[in-house]
C-alpha cells in the first residue's frame, strides 16, 4: 500500500546541511498497524510527513497505492491527502473557535459533500470515538484525552485507508494513553485502516503490528 | 464553506470587533467623501446658464446724485451709448450688484399658495439675457411694455419653477413678495444659472425689471465683449468709464476668472477633504494588512492543519480573503445601514440618488481595498509549509 524506496531528506541553510533522512525504504502493507520509534531529532516526524505528502523527500520515491506522488500538483496532493490520509497529532491541532462537530467536519468542507452529510458523518465519527455528548463543546472545555478523541474523530470521518499518528499519545497520561491507543486499534481491526504511528511509549508499540526503528536518520530496525 | 467561515468569524466576533470597526469607520469616511465628489460632479455636468466667455463686470458705485431722476437716467443712458459704441462691445447691461460668480447676494421668499421658497433676486434690465447669453425655457424676457405692466413681470427660473409649482404651468401664474400679496406675474422661465460656480447647483431665482429709480442703486455693469478685447481695450474702456464717472471705484472684472476663483472655495476644501481621506484610507490599508498579517502569524496551526487535512494552497488563500470579505459585508452592513439615514431623513437637503451613487462607490471601495489588503497575506498563508507549521504548534 505504501512504499518507499531510499528516501533522503536533507534540510539546508547558508552555511548548515543536515541529514534528516538517510535512504530508508520503507514497505507497509494494507492494514497493517506500524509505529515508528526512536530517539528526538532521529527523522521519525520527518519520515511521517514526507509519508503524509506534508513535505519532500530530497531524494527517493513514495508510491501509496501504486501511484507515484512525486509529480502530482499541489491541488492534486491537497485531493489525495483529503481522501486517503487522515492525521492525528500530539498537540490534536483543534481550531478552538470551532465547536467538536465542526472541527471533525473540517476535512469534508474539502470535498464535494452538503451540510447535511457532512453532519451525519462527524456524527457518526465522533460515536465511535466516545463523544456523542461533546458535540456542541468547545475544544477549551475538553480534557486532553477528549481533544485527542476528537482528532481522531476528525481524521477518521472522511474515511481514509490510512492513518498516520504522530505521537498520539505524547500529551496524555498512561490510562488516556491506552484509551486512544484502544481507538487506534479498534480502528485497524474493525475498518481495516493501515496505522502509521510515530511514538516514544515502548508500550504502546509494542500493541502494533510492527515497529520501525530509526536511528540519526537511518532505518535500524 | 461560506457557512463554516461565517461560523469561525462569527465564534471569534471579539477578536474581529477591532477590524469590523476600522473597516467601518473608513466606509463612513469614504461615504461621506464620495458623497462630496458625486455632488460635485453632478453639478458639474449640469449646465452653467450663461455664456461667461468675453463677459466682463464693470463694478462702480453711483457718485452722480442730481436732483431729478430723469437726468440720473440720462446719465447712465449716455454712458450706455457711449460703452456701446466701442467697436469691441457687443451687449451691455447695468444690473444689481449680485452677479453671478461674485459674493453678493439678494435674498428674499417667492410666495405662491402654501410654498415660500427662499430665492436670490436680481434686478436687470432688458438687455441681461442677451449680454449673459441666457437660455429662456418658456414665455418671453422683459420687454419695454413691461415698464406699464399693471402688475409687475418677474422670469423666474427652473430651480424656483419647480419649488412654486411643481409640473405645473408657470407662465401667467401670480407670486407674491409677501404672504397672501400676489404682486408679480410670471412672464418667463430661465435655464438656472449655478451663480456659486461649477461645483455649486443652480439656486432658486427671480429677477425682476430695473425701473426708471434703479439707477440710483444698480452697482454692476456687465459688458460681452467681442474675442479680440485686449488689455489695450481695458484700459480704454476704464478711462473712459473714469472720466465719465467722476469719484466713483471703478474695478473691471474678467467672469472666466471669477469662475475660477469661486471654483476655489469648492475645489479646496475638496482637496483637503481628498487628502485627509487619502491619509485615512493609506492608515487603514496598513492597519487591516497589518492586523492580517498578524492573524495569519497566529493562525500558522491551523493553517498547517488545513493543508494537512485536504486545503490547497490557493484554498487556503481563497479562505483568509473570503474571511476578510466577509468581516467588510458585515461592517458594511452596518455601516450602510447609518449611510442609509442621510436619503432617509433627506440630511442636507441633497439628492437621494447622491447618497445612493455615493454608497455604491464606497461600497466598491472598500471591498476593493480589504481584496488587496488580503491578497498579499492570503499568498503568504498559502505558501505556509504544512510541515512546519504543524511542527511550530
Amino acid at each position: 500500500m505504501i512504499n518507499l524506496q531510499n528516501i533522503e531528506k536533507v534540510y539546508r541553510t547558508d552555511t548548515v546541511e543536515t541529514l534528516a533522512l538517510n535512504k530508508v525504504s520503507l514497505e507497509v502493507a494494507k492494514g497493517e498497524f506500524l509505529s515508528i520509534m526512536g530517539p528526538s531529532g532521529c527523522g521519525k516526524s520527518t519520515l511521517l510527513n514526507i509519508i503524509g505528502l506534508l513535505d519532500e523527500p530530497s531524494k527517493g520515491e513514495i508510491r501509496i497505492d501504486d501511484q507515484k506522488t512525486a509529480n502530482l500538483s499541489d491541488k492534486q496532493l491537497a485531493q489525495f491527502r483529503n481522501k486517503k490520509l487522515g492525521f492525528i497529532f500530539q498537540s490534536y491541532h483543534l481550531i478552538n473557535d470551532l465547536q467538536v462537530l465542526d472541527n471533525v467536519e473540517l476535512p469534508l468542507l474539502y470535498r464535494d459533500t452538503t451540510a447535511k452529510e457532512r453532519k451525519q458523518l462527524a456524527t457518526e465519527a465522533l460515536a465511535k470515538v466516545g463523544l456523542s455528548n461533546r458535540v456542541k463543546h468547545f475544544p477549551s472545555q475538553l480534557s486532553g484525552g477528549q481533544k485527542q478523541r476528537v482528532a481522531i474523530a476528525r481524521a477518521i470521518v472522511g474515511r481514509p485507508e490510512i492513518i498516520l499518528a504522530d505521537e498520539p499519545t505524547g500529551n496524555l497520561d498512561s490510562a488516556m494513553g491506552n484509551e486512544i491507543m484502544d481507538i487506534l486499534i479498534q480502528l485497524n481491526q474493525q475498518d481495516g485502516t493501515t496505522i502509521i504511528m510515530v511514538t516514544h511509549d515502548e508500550n504502546m508499540a509494542k500493541k502494533t503490528h510492527r515497529l520501525v526503528r530509526l536511528f540519526d536518520g537511518s532505518q535500524v530496525q | 464553506m461560506f457557512k463554516h467561515l461565517f461560523k469561525l468569524i462569527w465564534n471569534k466576533k471579539k477578536q474581529n470587533f477591532l477590524l469590523m470597526s476600522e473597516m467601518l469607520v473608513s466606509f463612513l469616511v469614504i461615504f461621506a467623501v464620495f458623497t462630496l465628489i458625486v455632488y460635485y460632479y453632478n453639478n458639474y455636468k449640469k449646465p452653467i446658464g450663461l455664456d461667461y466667455q468675453n463677459l466682463w463686470v464693470v463694478d462702480y458705485n453711483n457718485t452722480y446724485n442730481p436732483k431729478s431722476t430723469d437726468s440720473l437716467n440720462i446719465f447712465y443712458e449716455n454712458l450706455r451709448q457711449t460703452i456701446k459704441s466701442m467697436p469691441q462691445v457687443k451687449e451691455i447691461s447695468f444690473c444689481s450688484d449680485n452677479v453671478p460668480f461674485f459674493q453678493n447676494q439678494w435674498t428674499g421668499d417667492v410666495h405662491y399658495k402654501n410654498a415660500s421658497p427662499s430665492s436670490d433676486q436680481y434686478t436687470v434690465e432688458d438687455s441681461y439675457k442677451n449680454t449673459l447669453n441666457m437660455k429662456l425655457v418658456e414665455g418671453r424676457w422683459f420687454n419695454k411694455a413691461d415698464a406699464v405692466a399693471k402688475t409687475q413681470p418677474v422670469i423666474i427660473n427652473e430651480d424656483l419653477k419647480e419649488k412654486l409649482f411643481g409640473t405645473e404651468e408657470a407662465i401667467g401664474k401670480l407670486v407674491g413678495s409677501e404672504a397672501n400679496k400676489n404682486d408679480m406675474r410670471v412672464i418667463g422661465v430661465i435655464q438656472g444659472v449655478k451663480a456659486k460656480g461649477d461645483y455649486a447647483p443652480p439656486r432658486a431665482a427671480i429677477y425682476k425689471r430695473t425701473d426708471t429709480g434703479s439707477f440710483h442703486w444698480l452697482g454692476k455693469i456687465m459688458i460681452h465683449v467681442t474675442p479680440d478685447a485686449d488689455a489695450a481695450f481695458e484700459g480704454r474702456l476704464y478711462k473712459t468709464l473714469a472720466n465719465y464717472m467722476k469719484n466713483s471705484n471703478i474695478e473691471i472684472e474678467h467672469m472666466p476668472n471669477k469662475l475660477k476663483s469661486t471654483n476655489l472655495f469648492y475645489v479646496v476644501p475638496m482637496i483637503v477633504t481628498l487628502i485627509v481621506a487619502c491619509f485615512l484610507v493609506i492608515n487603514v490599508a496598513l492597519g487591516l494588512f497589518g492586523v492580517l498579517w498578524y492573524n495569519i502569524n497566529k493562525r500558522r496551526g491551523e493553517i498547517g492543519l488545513r493543508r494537512a487535512i485536504g486545503a490547497s494552497g490557493r484554498s487556503v488563500s481563497s479562505q483568509l480573503v473570503y474571511e476578510s470579505l466577509i468581516l467588510a459585508t458585515l461592517s458594511l452592513i452596518i455601516g450602510t445601514f447609518f449611510a442609509v439615514q442621510f436619503p432617509l431623513l433627506n440630511v442636507f437637503s441633497l439628492q437621494a440618488s447622491v447618497y445612493i451613487v455615493a454608497m455604491l462607490l464606497s461600497i466598491i471601495f472598500i471591498y476593493l481595498l480589504v481584496l488587496v489588503c488580503s491578497l498579499y497575506p492570503g499568498r503568504q498563508a498559502a505558501g505556509i509549509l504544512p510541515a512546519v507549521a504543524l511542527h511550530e504548534e
